[in-house]
C-alpha cells in the first residue's frame, strides 16, 4: 500500500525528470556543452550510431578539434565540500529523520560532475491539503504543473563491446547489447487529484500504468565502412552492418499499480483497497537465446568545408525467444506472482536509433547540427565555435527529447598542445519548471 | 488502514508539491468527531467564579510529520449555547495534550474563548464563533502521529441560588496547521 501510493508521486517525478536527463544525455566534454550539447566528427554519437564514421580518418574531420579530453569534475569537490560524511549524511538516508528526498533525486538527475552555477529553484509555494472524513483535497500550487499528464519515461539501446578483427574495411566482431525502456503513465484519477486538485472520490480507483522491458546479449556482426568515392579531403563513406543478435535475457512487465477507495473516503473498515495487477514476460540467462537478424547502415559525405552524415541503426531487429515464462502477478493483501504460461515464444523489438549531422568549418569558424533519435524521441543540437587566436568562444542551442529548450555556451584557451575549457549549459531535470545551469571544465590534449 | 491511507496520501502529495513553501493543512475536525461527542453539557453550581465542564477526550490521528515544525494553527468553529436554566458566563476552551490524562493539564488549554452571557432557557440558542490562533504549545503536538483533544465549556456564576444548566454543541470546527519544509 505504502509503495503503491507513494510510487504514484516519487516514481511520476523521479522517473518524469529522469527521461528529461536521458534526453539531453550525460556529456563529459565542456567544449560540447559549450555548443549545446553538438556532436562533431567521429566524437560522441556519431561513431555509435554512424556506421560509416568508422572509415573516416581522424585527421580529416578532427579539423582542430583534440585528441584527448579530460573532463575536471568540480562538481564532485563542490559535493564532497557540502557533504563530507555521505556516508552517514542522513539527507540521504531513507531511516533518517533528515532525510531530505528532494535533495537525493537531485542529485541523481544532476550527477555532481560539473560545478552547479545556478540551481534551479525548487517550487516555492504553499501546498494545501483540505481533510475531512469524506473529504480529501489537495492543492499543489505552481507545483502541481511538475506532474507529468502524458507517458514519461526513459529508454534506449547500449552497444557496450565489440571485439573483433578486420581487413580492408570488412570487419567481423562480436557486439554486445542492451536495450531498456520504461514507460509509466498516470490514470486520471491520479492526474486530476494532484494536477487539478480534484476531491479523492469514493469507490474510485487511482493508480498508474507502466511498462517496461529490459533486455540483453550479444551479436555476432559482419560490418563494412569505407570510402567509395573521392580522397582523403573529399569523399563519401558508406558502412553497414548486419547483426545476428543472440538475446542472453530479457524481462518485460505491464502492470497497473494502484488503489481502490471504499464507499467513503476515511471510513468504513475499508477505506481502501490496493489493486496491482500485471503480466511479466521473461527469460532468465541460461534458458533458451533469443534469436534476430537487423542491420545498420551509414552515410558520410565530406567535402572540404562541408560534412554530412545519417545513420540508422538496429533496422529490423526481432528477437524471438522460444523459451519464456510469464507471470500473473496481481495483490491480494500482499502481492503474489502466479505462473500464467511456461516455454510460449515470445518476441521483442529493439527500437530504430538515427543520427542525422551536418558541419560546415570555414576558416577558425565551425558550425554545426544533429539531430539523434533512439527510440524515445529526438534530440537537436545546433552550435558553433569560433576562434580568436588562443581563444575560442563557443554557444549553441538543444531540443531535449521532452521538446524542451536549453542553452550552451562557453570558451577555451589553447597553449600549444594543451587546452581549457569552459562551457555552461543550461538544464531543466531537477525537480523545478525553472533552468539551472552547470559549468563543465575539461582539458583538451591537441 | 485509516491511519495509513492519511499519511501515506499526504505524503506523496508533498514530496510532488516539494519546495520550501509551506504545507497547509486545513483539518475538518468536526467531521472526525463522532455525533455524541459534538455536545458538551454543563453545569455550574451556584456562586462558582470558575468551572469547567468538558467532553472526554478525542484522540485524532494525524499524517506525523517528523522533523517538520509547526509554525501556527489557526481555528476556526461555530457552536451553540443552549442554555436552560440560570444565568451566568460561558465559552469554549480546547485543551490539547499527547496523551488522554494531559488534556485535564489546565496548562494544556491552547485556546479560551471570550466567554458570552446565557441566561434563562431561550428559545433561540446563543452562538458563538470560535476563531483565533492556538496557543504555541500545540504546535509541536502536530508533527506527531496522535494528539488528544478535549473540548471543555468554561464559566461562571455568580448567582448564590440557581445552578446554571444547558449544553454547547459545535457546529463546525476546522483547524490549519502551517507547517515548515522539513517534512521527513
Amino acid at each position: 500500500m505504502r509503495t503503491s501510493v507513494i510510487g504514484i508521486g516519487l516514481v511520476a517525478l523521479t522517473v518524469g525528470v529522469a527521461a528529461q536527463a536521458a534526453g539531453q544525455g550525460l556529456t563529459f566534454d565542456a567544449r560540447r556543452i559549450g555548443m549545446g550539447g553538438l556532436s562533431l566528427g567521429r566524437s560522441a554519437s556519431l561513431v555509435r550510431y554512424n556506421p560509416a564514421y568508422h572509415a573516416v580518418p581522424e585527421a580529416v574531420d578532427r579539423r582542430g578539434r583534440p585528441r584527448v579530453t579530460i573532463p575536471i569534475p568540480l562538481g564532485i569537490i563542490q559535493f564532497l565540500h557540502d557533504h563530507p560524511h555521505l556516508s552517514t549524511d542522513p539527507a540521504f538516508h531513507p531511516d533518517s529523520a533528515g532525510f531530505n528526498p528532494i535533495l537525493a533525486v537531485n542529485t541523481v538527475l544532476n550527477l555532481p560532475i560539473y560545478l552547479e552555477v545556478k540551481k534551479a529553484p525548487t517550487p516555492t509555494n504553499d501546498v494545501v491539503f483540505g481533510i475531512g472524513i469524506d473529504s480529501l483535497r489537495v492543492n499543489l500550487g505552481a507545483a502541481a504543473e511538475l506532474v507529468p499528464e502524458d507517458q514519461f519515461g526513459f529508454g534506449g539501446s547500449s552497444r557496450l563491446l565489440n571485439p573483433g578483427i578486420g581487413i580492408k574495411g570488412v570487419r567481423v566482431s562480436v557486439l554486445g547489447w542492451l536495450h531498456y525502456d520504461l514507460g509509466i503513465e498516470l490514470n486520471d484519477k491520479v492526474l486530476a487529484f494532484l494536477r487539478d486538485s480534484v476531491d479523492a472520490l469514493p469507490r474510485t480507483g487511482y493508480g498508474v500504468f507502466e511498462n517496461g522491458i529490459a533486455e540483453g546479449g550479444f551479436a555476432p556482426t559482419v560490418s563494412y565502412a569505407g570510402r567509395v568515392a573521392g580522397d582523403s579531403s573529399t569523399g563519401l563513406y558508406l558502412g553497414g552492418a548486419l547483426h545476428y543478435y543472440l538475446g542472453v535475457a530479457y524481462l518485460r512487465s505491464s502492470i497497473s499499480a494502484g488503489f481502490r477507495t471504499g464507499a467513503s473516503i476515511f471510513t468504513g473498515p475499508n477505506p481502501v483497497t490496493p489493486l496491482d495487477s500485471g503480466l511479466t514476460s521473461y527469460s532468465k540467462p541460461g534458458n533458451a537465446l533469443g534469436h534476430g537478424v537487423g542491420g545498420d547502415v551509414g552515410v558520410a559525405w565530406i567535402s572540404g568545408p562541408i560534412e554530412l552524415g545519417v545513420g540508422v541503426n538496429d533496422i529490423g531487429a526481432t528477437l524471438t525467444w522460444s523459451d519464456t515464462r510469464q507471470d500473473s502477478v496481481f495483490y491480494r493483501d500482499s502481492s503474489f506472482s502466479k505462473p500464467f504460461k511456461n516455454h510460449v515464444s515470445t518476441t521483442t523489438k529493439l527500437p530504430v536509433s538515427y543520427v542525422a549531422n551536418v558541419t560546415y568549418t570555414v576558416g577558425k569558424t565551425t558550425l554545426g547540427a544533429d539531430v539523434l533519435n533512439t527510440g524515445r524521441g529526438s534530440t537537436v543540437h545546433v552550435g558553433g565555435e569560433q576562434l580568436l587566436g588562443l581563444i575560442a568562444v563557443r554557444g549553441g542551442v538543444a531540443r531535449d527529447q521532452r521538446k524542451r529548450i536549453e542553452f550552451g555556451f562557453g570558451g577555451g584557451v589553447r597553449l600549444g598542445p594543451l587546452g581549457l575549457d569552459v562551457g555552461f549549459w543550461t538544464h531543466t531535470n531537477s525537480l523545478s519548471n525553472e533552468r539551472g545551469v552547470t559549468m563543465a571544465t575539461s582539458f583538451s590534449i591537441y | 488502514m485509516r491511519a495509513k491511507w492519511l499519511p501515506v496520501v499526504c505524503l506523496a502529495a508533498f514530496v510532488v508539491g516539494c519546495g520550501k513553501g509551506e504545507a497547509i493543512f486545513n483539518v475538518n475536525v468536526y467531521s472526525f468527531l463522532p455525533a455524541s461527542t459534538d455536545t458538551v453539557p454543563y453545569y455550574i453550581p451556584s456562586n462558582t467564579p470558575r468551572a469547567d465542564t468538558g467532553s472526554v477526550p478525542q484522540q485524532i490521528n494525524l499524517p506525523g510529520v517528523g522533523s517538520s515544525v509547526v509554525d501556527s494553527i489557526q481555528i476556526f468553529g461555530t457552536l451553540d449555547l443552549y442554555n436552560q436554566s440560570g444565568t451566568g458566563m460561558l465559552g469554549l476552551q480546547l485543551f490539547m495534550a499527547s496523551d488522554s490524562l494531559g488534556t485535564y493539564n489546565a496548562s494544556n488549554a491552547v485556546l479560551t474563548v471570550q466567554q458570552k452571557t446565557v441566561s434563562g432557557s431561550p428559545p433561540v440558542p446563543v452562538t458563538d464563533t470560535v476563531q483565533g490562533q492556538l496557543l504555541s504549545n500545540a504546535n509541536p503536538l502536530f508533527t506527531q502521529k496522535q494528539v488528544w483533544v478535549r473540548v471543555a465549556a468554561e464559566g461562571s456564576n455568580a448567582s448564590l441560588t440557581t445552578a446554571v444548566t444547558g449544553y454547547m454543541v459545535l457546529r463546525t470546527l476546522r483547524l490549519s496547521v502551517f507547517i515548515n519544509d522539513k517534512f521527513f
